[in-house]
Parts: C-alpha cells; structure tokens; sequence
C-alpha cells in the first residue's frame, strides 16, 4: 500500500522549531558528519527527506531522533544552511507530543503561551494547597518536627501519588511510543520481536539511563559532561526526595550521607542549569544555537526549582524558619508543574524515551519474520 | 491615474542594497502615487486580505517595487481581481532586472520605480544619450571569448587591441585535450584561432599586460596600459629552447597547474601565442639579484635575443568601445578542509587533471598516480607525476566543490556536472579497468546534447552515486571516500586511488580592480553584471563597455563563444552606425521621469 503524505507536516514543524528543512538538497554531508549515523541508522538527512515529503507515520515510527544527541556537527557540515541538528530536536518534540496521548503536549509545544499559563496555573493552585495546608494544621513560624507548618511525612505522602500519577502518564506514553516504533512498524513489515530478546536487552534501559555512554561518543565532550552532570544531580535529588525527604529535613542532625549527596546534586543542579541558560542566551554552542520556547520554559523552571530549594536550606541553616517556609512554598511551586507537566508532556519526557529509544533501536535489529507469508512459501509454479 | 507602491525584497542578504527607504519617499512624492507601503524581505502575502485593503483604497495600478518582485506578482494578481479591479494594471519595478543593487543605485531604483508608475516599460524611457564611437576597440583577456570577440571586430575590418596579462592567449580551454560533449580535441578548435589572433592585421596583440588606467567618455575612451617586459625579442625568438636549457631556476609551471615544473625562462606551452619564450621576473636569478647573478640564457641564446634588463613599458591606447573577457579562475580546494587537498597527493583538482590527461601534458596523457622520487637539486623526496608511474585502479569524482555551499560559493558553476562527465569518460578510455565514481548531488545536464552525454558516460560503466562525498581520508596508502548514497541510503567507504575535485569557479583575480577602473556593476559573487538580464546580455552599465564569457558568470564555451560574438555585434553596430549609448548612470533621474511621463501621455 502506497503510504500517504501530509504535504502540511513540514509547516507542521516550523511550530515546533524545524524552519530550514526545505532548504536541504539531500547531499549526505550530514548523515556522513554525524558520529552516530551508522549501519542501518543513517540519519539525519532521512529525516530530512521524510519531512520534506510529509511521511509522517514513517517518522511517527522513527527512533532515529532520538539516537541524536544535537551535537551539531552535521548543521556545521550543511553546504545548505538547512539545520539538520536543529530539525532532529525539533523531531523530537514532535515525537513528544504525538507520544502523548492527551494532545498537551502538542497544545504545549506549538503555543508557549499555553504552556506558561498552565505552570502558572499549576504553580498558582500548589501555593494555594500548601498554604492552607500550612495554615490549618501548623505554623509559619516552624519549618520541621511536631507542627511544622509543611511536615515532612505529609510532603512526602504527596510527592508519592505525584509520582504515581506521573508514573502512570508517562507509561502510556512509552507504551504508544512502543506502538509507533515496534508494534505498528513490526505488523506492516511481517515481524516481531521475540520476548526473550525483550528480556535479554533489558538492562539496556538502565545502563542508557545513567550512563549515556553513547552521548559519550560525540567530538566534542563538553555537552555529555554537563548534561550527565545535570542527570546524575537531578537523579540523586530525586532519590533523595523520594526516599529520604524525612531525614534530608530532620534539621541540624541530617544525615552526613544525606547531607554530602544532598549539597553536590544541588550545586550540580544550579550549576549546570545556568551554564544551559547562559549558553542559550549566547548561542554559545551548536546544542544552544537555537532555542524554542519551551527550552525556556524548562530551564527557567528548574533554576527556580533548584535556587529555591537551596535558599530554603540555607534560611533553614540561618534560623529564618518564617523565611525558610516561604521558600519552601515557593520551590514547591516550581517542583510541582515541573513534575506535572514537563516530566510527562514537555521537555522531560526524554528521560523515558531516550533510553527507550535505545533499547528499541537495538530489538528492531532482532526482529524476525512472524509467519512465512504463504505465497512465497510454494515455489511459484512455472511452466 | 491613482497608483499605489508596495516595497517587497525577495533576497533576505541584499543588506547594501539600494536605500529603500529613500525609494518609498521619493515614490510617495510623485503626483500619481496616492500610497507607498513597505512590506519588508519575503513577506507573507495572503491575497484575501491584500484584496481587503486593496478594496478600502481608490486607485487605478499597483507597482511592486524591489530586488525581485516578479516573486510577488501572483499575490497581487489575485488580491487586485478579488478586489474587483484591473489584474493587468500589477507593474513590476524590478531593481535587479534593470541592474540597480547597490547603495550607490538608488537613484536608478527611483527612476525604475517612476516609470512603472508611469506604466512605461523602463528600457524605454530610460535611453543614454548618444555619443559618437572611436572605430577601434579594447578588448581585455585572451582567452576563447577575448579571441572570438577580437577575430569578429577584426574580421569586420576594424582595428583591436587585444590585452593578456599572461604570456600566451588561450585561457583555459588551452589546457583542455577534450572538449564536453562532443569530445572535440580543444587544440584542434583552439589553436587556429589563436593563430589567426596572432597573424590578423587589423589586432594588436598585447600580452603580459593589464589596464592600468581608463580616462575618457563612452565612445571616447584613453586606456593606459601596463606592459610588462617579456625580455625575450618576440621577432627574433627561434624557439631552439638553449636558453631553457641552461636556466638553473625550476619552478612550478602554471600552465600546468603545478603538476610539473618549467625554468625560470619558457614558453608556457610549445603552441603558444606568441610563440616565444619569456621571462619570469618572479623567479628570475638575474632580476632577483638586479643583475649581480646568473644570466646564463642571455650568454647561450644563439640569436642574442635576451635582454634581461627590459624594463615596465606602458602604452596609450585611444578605443571607442571594450569588451570584457576576462575568464574566471577556479576555486582554491584547499579551503575545503574535508577533501584533503595538499594533503594527500593523490587528490587532484579539476585543472591539475586536465593537465594530466592532456596528451601534450607531462605524462603524455598517460593517468598515473603521483610517486616519491628522490629530487636531488632539492635534497628530498617530492611526490611527481611520472610517465612511468603507476595507474589508479580506481578514482572518485566529487562535484560541486565549493560550489553550491553556503559555506562557499551558493551559486552553482554550471560546467563541472559535465566535465566531471568528460573525465569519468576519458579515465574509462585510457584505462578501462579502473573503476570510476562520480559523487553528485544533482546532475545538470542542461545544454544541447548533454543529456545524451551523461546517459553515454553511465553506460560506459561509470558508477554514479548520488550524494556528495563528504570526506576523503588516507587509508594504507589509498584513499577512503566517505558519503552517503542518498539513493540506497546507506553509508559508503569507496577505497580509490585518486580523487578528483569538480572545483567550481570564481571571479578571476582582479575583476574587482578591472570593475572600479571601468565603472561596470559585479554581482554580490564578483561577477561583472550585465545591463539587463533578458534584454541586454553583453552591455554594461558604463556606455561602450561590454561583457563576453565566463566574466559574466560560469558558462561552457559553446555560450562563452556566442556570448563573445554578441559583444562584437554590440561593438560593431556601434562603429557602423558611429554612434554608441552613453552611460546609464550618466541619466539624471528628473529626465526619466519626464520622459517616462510624456511617454505615458502619449499612450505607451
Ligand atoms: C576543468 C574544466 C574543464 C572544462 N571543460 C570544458 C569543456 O570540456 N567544454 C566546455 O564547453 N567548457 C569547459 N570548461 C569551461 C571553459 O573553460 C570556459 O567556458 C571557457 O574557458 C571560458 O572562456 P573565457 O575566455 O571566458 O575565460 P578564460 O578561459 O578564463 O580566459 C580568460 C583570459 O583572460 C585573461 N585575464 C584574466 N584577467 C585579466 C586581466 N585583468 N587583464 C588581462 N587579461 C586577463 C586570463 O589570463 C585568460 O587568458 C571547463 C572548465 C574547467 C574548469
Ligand atoms: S548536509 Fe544539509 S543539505 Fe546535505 S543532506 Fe544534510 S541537511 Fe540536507
Ligand atoms: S555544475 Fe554540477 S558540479 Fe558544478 S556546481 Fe553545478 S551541480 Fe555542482
């Protein structure tokens, strides 16, 4: 069956970032420059030709973007101005929002003035929340033990269902980006991927997730540090809250383990945010040449996130306990939409999807026919 | 009549452009124009909504003014019917058509914008004054189009001055063995007619010279002339070679392109014109050391024809009209880094393997890799083209080098699609075993009989992957030519001998020097502009100053050749008739404008 073209995708696109694609003239510069264009994966002049063609259940079912990492040697390559490095992120997106199957995420990418009204929106009910949280059961004045004005176990209780419900969004997500990629592309080709091969790549997700050995493999190997710093960071606070926010806010006696982690992931967290943001605003590197507004949005929110977090313990630390419990009202205002809506419909998703990607990327090579097809099967009769 | 102006820029680069702003006051200060609006570069125009704003305004035409706004017309066009009014009243004020690009062109623009207001065609209203024409013309560079041009004139009984910096005429095409797409051998073609330059009674032949300075009106030029010394007496030359003989100086040959050496007194091919040997001062033992050393070939020549000391000569010529021909150079690949030209030998441009294939080269035609051999004068090893060397088994062709690139030059070059053709053609004859590969991105095969070239040259076993190499890198003394088949879509390594770089070109060096003398227009790529694109191919902005050739932009000889010849009918007419135009600079733009207005009156 011949496939159907959406001649409306590439304009499609411009929302999302991707505005040159169809200045490119298909020279293979690009997928010849990119360190990770390999074996069967060639991108990302592909993906170029399948945008400018409007393919977009062939992209729908592509995991080429996400196994590109925005190193940015193949738009340094392009004899055409054509920003392949920055079409694939904005691939990305797109990816995001037809993952998601609430169509947020699509309202979010293509207008960020949705977007911030929803964090705004989100930010203005958590205050509310907390505060009559606080108000009704303790007391400003005190930020930890018997009636602290936020108590910890009850934080904790909501991160949590927070958790769960975000666990939950992103799972049907995954599960439809496996549709697109194995499920839908392995029905229309024959194939499947055997279960036991689901079982034995398995550890890829995990070693992806941490080690992000293949963003490693880029020239220059400044974007993977930082970026593995801002993980291993945000990953150890995520720890850390989820496990242990009792103890991370039990006052002067805090854990020394809880304490050293809890100071390094947070300067990792300032540190690498800001340098993002100041790379943005310079348009310091290829990954920071252009930025959409949701790049914004995210990293905004995270500084905000991380800077509150810190300046609670400190007022904490300062025995500015009215001051400190403002600042943790506020961090939560930034923690919560973060987690609510960039975690599932935004920017974060990748944490899933990169990952899986992978894992994904290396079962479509496993794939194995799942019937022989019954004509082919009888030598064709000649006479 | 009630017009309205809308400004649209189609080039977003074309910053020093004309002043546009300058243009929409000037517009909207003429009686007609009831409303000037700017729109900007590129603008989104919706024809549903221009029609709206169309509707809340009374006039009769429509102007579109800018750098190209044939790009917009269908807008308008629609808007103006949806709007009720006359579709046929959109006029176009093309400012590139009529060769107003720079700041300095304002002016021009203005008057461009006048007359379509005026609903005149601008050509018309726009006519230089007349001036009388000197019968004898200046024609600079000698190459296939400067020779055309010169023999045309001069076969017409007028009298040329025929200018060459180098020391032979015959440009580029000299160092061609065949021609695309009939195979031709160049010589064959070429020679003739440098020969018929050389003898022809009605052209001075003026090598090793450059325009140094140009006084005079259109029709009235004075052209000095830099004459630089041959130190060889051109009549009394013999050609025997003793001189040569015992130069101790080797220096690259640029005839060749480097791809052999020559001494320091030569002849830069044996069919040169005029045929005699020169010096190069550049290299010279004796000039260097203002006559303190060598000067051997003086003491051996037998005719005693050398003298060393000739010094700079500078001649006046009076012309009424000059033509430019002054070729193009080719673009320099070792700016592109990712080819590895200069760094590994075997990695040839365009040229240097014309040079190499060419029967009369330094291998005799033979294809042959480069070989270390032992260079005693130098004391090392130098990689060289030997005769005896070793065929490549295989060799890459890579097009559009530095063409086509916005890290280079946009523009495409028109001729290295075909004779990258020509040389997968002759590497396939010479050496039918060796396997040939041509990287292309899009195959421009546009002129008469090329098509059928390029369907031959795949048929004569050439592989053709479409995709641009991206990287040539060495690889157990060979070469790996990395890119993607965009076709297959896979990722290919091809190991080749040689690879041969389809180098664009560019602007010889100088045009710009040349353009400022003359007062003709180039484009943003250093092209020499003509008068109008459709109109006037060969004339210039300056009165009495044509354009023939490459000069004007990349072309195969089959158009530099009837380019040239159109120059010389340009020329000619003018002599004939004894009058010539003027400069259209020298236009005031209130005489355009009144001309364009009694042209309207009288119903144009
Ligand atoms: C590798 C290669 C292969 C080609 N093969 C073919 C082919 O097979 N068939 C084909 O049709 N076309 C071919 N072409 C194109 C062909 O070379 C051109 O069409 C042709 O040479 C243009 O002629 P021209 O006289 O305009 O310029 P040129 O040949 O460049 O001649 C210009 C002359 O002007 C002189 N000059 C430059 N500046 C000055 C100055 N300031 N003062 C005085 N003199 C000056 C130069 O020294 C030169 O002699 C090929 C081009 C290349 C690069
Ligand atoms: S390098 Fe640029 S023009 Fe070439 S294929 Fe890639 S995106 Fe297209
Ligand atoms: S003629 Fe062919 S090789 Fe040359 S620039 Fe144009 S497309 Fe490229």
């Amino acid at each position: 069956m011949a496939t159907r073209v959406n001649p409306k995708l590439i304009d499609d696109l411009e929302q999302y970032g991707a505005e040159d694609v169809s200045k490119c003239y298909h020279c293979g510069n690009c997928s010849a420059a990119c360190p990770f264009s390999q074996g069967s994966r060639i991108f990302p002049r592909k993906s170029m030709r399948h945008l400018q063609l409007g393919l977009e259940k062939r992209l729908e079912g592509d995991l080429e973007p996400w196994l590109c990492y925005y190193c940015g040697e193949c738009s340094d390559e392009c004899p055409r101005e054509a920003e392949p490095g920055e079409t694939m992120m904005s691939l990305r997106r797109w990816l995001t929002s037809r993952y998601d199957f609430t169509g947020i995420s699509r309202l979010f990418y293509r207008s960020w003035k949705a977007e911030l009204a929803a964090v705004l929106l989100v930010a203005l009910l958590t205050a509310i929340g907390f505060l009559l949280l606080g108000f009704l059961g303790g007391d400003i004045r005190i930020y930890d033990g018997p009636g602290a004005f936020l108590p910890s176990h009850v934080v904790h209780w909501f991160d949590w269902a927070m958790a769960g419900v975000l666990v939950i969004l992103l799972s049907i997500n995954c599960v439809r980006m496996w549709w697109f990629t194995l499920g839908r592309e392995g029905r229309e080709s024959g194939t499947h991927v055997p279960l036991r091969e689901y079982i034995a790549r398995a550890y890829l997700l995990p070693f992806h997730f941490i080690t992000q050995a293949r963003y490693s493999r880029c020239e220059r190997k400044r974007p993977w540090l930082v970026h593995l710093v801002l993980m291993l960071s945000y990953l150890t606070m995520l720890v850390l809250i989820m496990f242990f926010l009792e103890s991370m806010q039990s006052g002067p006696e805090i854990d020394w383990r809880v304490h050293a982690f809890g100071y390094a992931a947070a300067v990792g967290l300032v540190a690498t945010t800001a340098y993002a943001m100041w790379g943005r605003a310079k348009r310091a590197e290829a990954q920071y040449r252009h930025s959409h507004e949701s790049d914004w949005i995210f990293l905004i929110l995270l500084f905000v996130v991380a800077g509150t977090g810190v300046l609670q313990h400190i007022l904490h630390r300062a025995d500015l306990e009215v001051a400190a419990n403002i600042a943790y009202v506020v961090h939560l205002m930034g923690v919560v939409p973060m987690l609510v809506l960039e975690v599932p419909f935004s920017k974060w998703a990748h944490l899933a999807y990169r990952p899986l990607a992978m894992y994904f990327a290396e079962l479509q090579l496993r794939a194995v026919p799942s019937r022989a097809p019954a004509e082919t099967a009888r030598p064709a009769a000649t006479s | 009549m009630n017009v309205a102006v809308y400004l649209c820029q189609e080039n977003p680069d074309a910053g020093g452009g004309v002043n546009l702003d300058s243009v929409a006051k000037y517009a909207a200060n003429l009686t007609e124009v009831t409303q000037v609006r700017s729109l900007g570069v590129r603008p989104k125009l919706l024809p549903e909504s221009l029609a709206v704003e169309i509707g809340q305004q009374s006039f009769d035409r429509l102007v579109i003014a800018g750098d190209t706004p044939g790009y917009f017309k269908p807008a308008f066009t629609r808007a103006m019917l949806l709007a009720g009014r006359d579709p046929g009243e959109v006029r176009l004020a093309s400012f590139r058509q009529h060769g107003a690009i720079s700041l300095d062109e304002t002016e021009r623009a203005k008057a461009i914008v006048a007359c379509a207001v005026s609903g005149v065609p601008f050509w018309l209203a726009a006519v230089p004054k007349f001036t009388t024409v000197h019968a004898d013309t200046l024609v600079i560079g000698g190459g296939v189009a400067g020779m055309q041009a010169a023999l045309e004139i001069a076969d017409a009984g007028k009298h040329v001055y025929l200018v060459e910096r180098t020391g032979t005429i015959g440009g580029h095409m000299a160092m061609f063995d065949k021609t695309f797409p009939t195979l031709d051998c160049a010589a064959c073609i070429l020679t003739p007619k440098m020969v018929a330059v050389a003898q022809h009674e009605m052209i001075d032949l003026l090598t090793l010279s450059e325009v140094e300075a140009v006084a005079g009106v259109p029709g009235d030029y004075r052209v000095t002339i830099r004459r630089q010394p041959r130190r060889v007496d051109q009549d009394a030359c013999v050609t025997c070679g003793d001189c040569a003989a015992a130069c101790p100086v080797t220096v690259p040959s640029e005839f060749d392109c480097g791809i052999a050496s020559r001494t320091s007194i030569y002849m830069p091919f044996p069919q040169a014109v005029p045929n005699t040997y020169l010096v190069d001062e550049a290299s010279c033992r004796y000039v260097l050391s203002e006559g303190t050393k060598c000067g051997v070939c003086a003491r051996k020549c037998p005719k005693e024809c050398i003298d060393l000391d000739e010094v700079v000569e500078r001649a006046e010529v009076e012309v009424g009209s000059i033509v430019l021909a002054t070729g193009y150079d080719v673009y320099d690949a070792a700016l592109i880094e990712r080819y590895g030209y200069g760094v590994y030998p075997n990695v040839l441009t365009a040229l240097e393997f014309e040079r190499l294939t060419n029967a009369s080269g330094p291998t005799g035609g033979r294809i042959v890799t480069q070989t270390l051999q032992h260079d005693k004068r130098a004391k090392a090893d130098v990689w060289v083209f030997d005769p005896a060397g070793e065929a490549p088994r295989s060799v890459a062709i890579v097009h559009c080098v530095g063409s086509r690139d916005h890290n280079h030059n946009s523009y495409c070059s028109r001729v290295c699609c075909m004779y990258s053709l020509k040389f997968a053609h002759l590497v396939k004859e010479k050496l039918p075993d060796a396997e040939c590969y041509e990287f292309y991105i899009d195959m421009r095969a546009f002129g008469k009989g090329y098509e059928e070239f390029a369907e031959r040259i795949k048929q004569e076993g050439t592989f053709v992957v479409r995709g641009r190499s991206a990287k040539v890198t060495g690889a157990d003394g060979r070469l790996l030519v990395r890119g993607e088949d965009i076709l297959s879509e896979t990722l290919l390594e091809f190991p080749v001998d040689m690879v041969l770089l389809a180098v664009g070109l560019v602007p010889a060096h100088g045009s710009d020097l040349l353009a400022t003398l003359l007062g003709v227009d180039s484009d943003s790529d250093g092209w020499f502009s003509e008068l109008d694109y459709n109109g006037d191919p060969t004339d210039t902005e300056r009165g009495g100053v044509f354009v023939a050739g490459a000069c004007q932009g990349p072309k195969d000889i089959p158009d530099t050749v009837a380019q040239a010849s159109a120059a010389a009918a340009g020329v000619l007419k003018s002599i004939a008739s004894g009058r010539g135009y003027g400069s259209l600079s020298g236009l005031v733009l209130s005489d355009i404008e009144a001309r364009a207005r009694e042209l309207a009156g009288k119903g144009v």
